[in-house]
């Protein structure tokens, strides 16, 4: 199955997760995952780019669509999205190719770390955008970094599946 | 040209992300009403501090100015604390303690639109609240519209969606003034009763009906006047007290009462 393909699949697999079960999921009562940005966290940085946004502007827009929150998942969405060449710019060890990353190739604990940034700042962004009170972020921490957690689980969880060191 | 293209598309997923995130907001704001307050508090409050600025530096070539029409304020009230005039014209008190007042200066305001506003540097931690009155101390310039903490939005009398509830000063008989949108000096008076005795040169006052001025603020005198609406009312042509392209210092005027007489209008 070609590349393409595999991802759309992908992305139509957690749009369709993240509406009709996550965002109704209240853990402990109030924590809900965010899984519909594991798509756009996997992409290889060598696939276009404005492509990757356009893709990211949709799904979220969809979800906001759907649950009646305006643009917020498709402003984090856009955000996630841009922000990886970013991140992977000011990294450590810069690559002078950023094309030449992959995600799939990383190793273990990068991408925990890589996955817990981008799952945080998701968080950060959707709780600023619902809430539009950047002081009421800063004392809600506890409750991003548990909602991160959590997301962050299912995320390793569906990465297990889908780039299963095993079947390398 | 050429440079600017090369540069553009360089920075074209950059472009794509910025346009994208905007459309977004915009899309969450639409949909957040308290988002939408807070952009409007933030239009508030930059606009404010904007023209305050301009306003700390223009204020001291208009010192002088301002003190006169303070002083003559001060002459005409102490006039008529001398002689205990009944009839207070400058800043009535129709029941005692019903109405207090609190000083502010116009930092920004508009006279060439057709829907003007101005804006006063006291807000909501000041005690402004939306629907109260604006004197200057010649008379009335306003309603606020809108406040944020620091600043308020007033909508001008010179804006022609703003009708004040107004009475002729000898008789009672009241009507509504509306901005003609042509001259910021004249004004007209509609739905004035046709038995109403007018003559050329009388003052029209505030009708005080609304809540929101007390009764008996001056406001300017009868230039003419004719018979409208298959001659059943009166429509006033008058010419106000206060100039509006030059303002300073103002009062926003507090009706301690406002909502329990608003509770009583509009409950039914």
């Amino acid at each position: 199955m070609s590349f393409r393909i595999k991802y759309i699949l992908i992305l139509l697999v957690f749009l369709i997760l993240q509406i009709i079960w996550f965002n109704h999921i209240r853990l402990f009562n109030h924590f809900t995952p965010i899984v519909f940005i594991y798509p756009f966290l996997i992409l290889p940085l060598s696939k276009s780019e404005s492509l990757n946004l356009f893709a990211a502007f949709v799904t979220g827009l969809i979800i906001d669509l759907v649950s009646n929150t305006g643009g917020i998942f498709a402003a984090t969405a856009v955000f996630i999205t841009y922000m990886r060449k970013i991140y992977f710019m000011a990294s450590k060890n810069p690559v002078q190719k950023i094309q030449e990353i992959n995600i799939g190739k990383i190793n273990s604990l990068q991408k925990i770390i890589y996955f817990g940034v981008f799952i945080s700042l998701a968080h950060i962004m959707i709780f600023f955008l619902d809430a539009f009170n950047a002081g009421l972020v800063i004392s809600k921490l506890q409750s991003i970094l548990i909602n991160t957690i959590i997301s962050l689980i299912f995320i390793i969880f569906f990465d297990l599946i889908f780039f299963n060191p095993a079947k390398k | 040209m050429i440079r600017l293209l090369r540069y553009l598309s360089n920075k074209q997923s950059f472009l794509i992300f910025v346009f994208l995130e905007l459309i977004a907001f915009i899309l969450t704001i639409k949909t957040h009403d308290y988002a939408q307050l807070k952009l409007h508090n933030f239009q508030i409050e930059f606009a404010g501090a904007v023209n305050n600025t301009i306003h700390t530096v223009e204020k001291h070539f208009y010192l002088k100015s301002y003190n006169k029409k303070l002083l003559k304020q001060n002459a005409k009230l102490l006039e008529q604390l001398q002689h205990k005039i009944p009839d207070i014209t400058t800043l009535p008190a129709s029941i005692p303690d019903q109405y207090t007042y609190i000083p502010a200066f116009v930092i920004s305001n508009q006279c060439s639109l057709q829907h003007n506003t101005l804006l006063i540097n006291k807000g909501e931690i000041d005690g402004i609240q939306p629907d109260s009155g604006v004197l200057s101390t010649n008379g009335i310039i306003g309603v606020v519209q809108k406040t944020s903490k620091h600043y308020a939005k007033v909508i001008s009398i010179l804006n022609k969606n703003l009708k004040i509830n107004v009475a002729l000063k000898h008789s009672n008989y009241s009507g509504f003034l509306q901005w003609s949108g042509k001259d910021p000096n004249s004004f007209e008076v509609i739905d004035l009763p046709v038995n109403a005795p007018i003559e050329i040169g009388d003052t029209i006052i505030t009708g005080g009906m609304s809540g929101i001025f007390s009764k008996g603020i001056p406001i300017g005198r009868i230039t003419g006047y004719q018979l409208v609406h298959g001659q059943k009312s009166y429509e006033i042509h008058i010419k106000s007290f206060t100039d509006m392209t030059s303002l300073g210092p103002v009062y926003i005027i507090k009706n301690r009462f406002k909502s329990e007489i608003d509770s009583l209008k509009y409950n039914r």
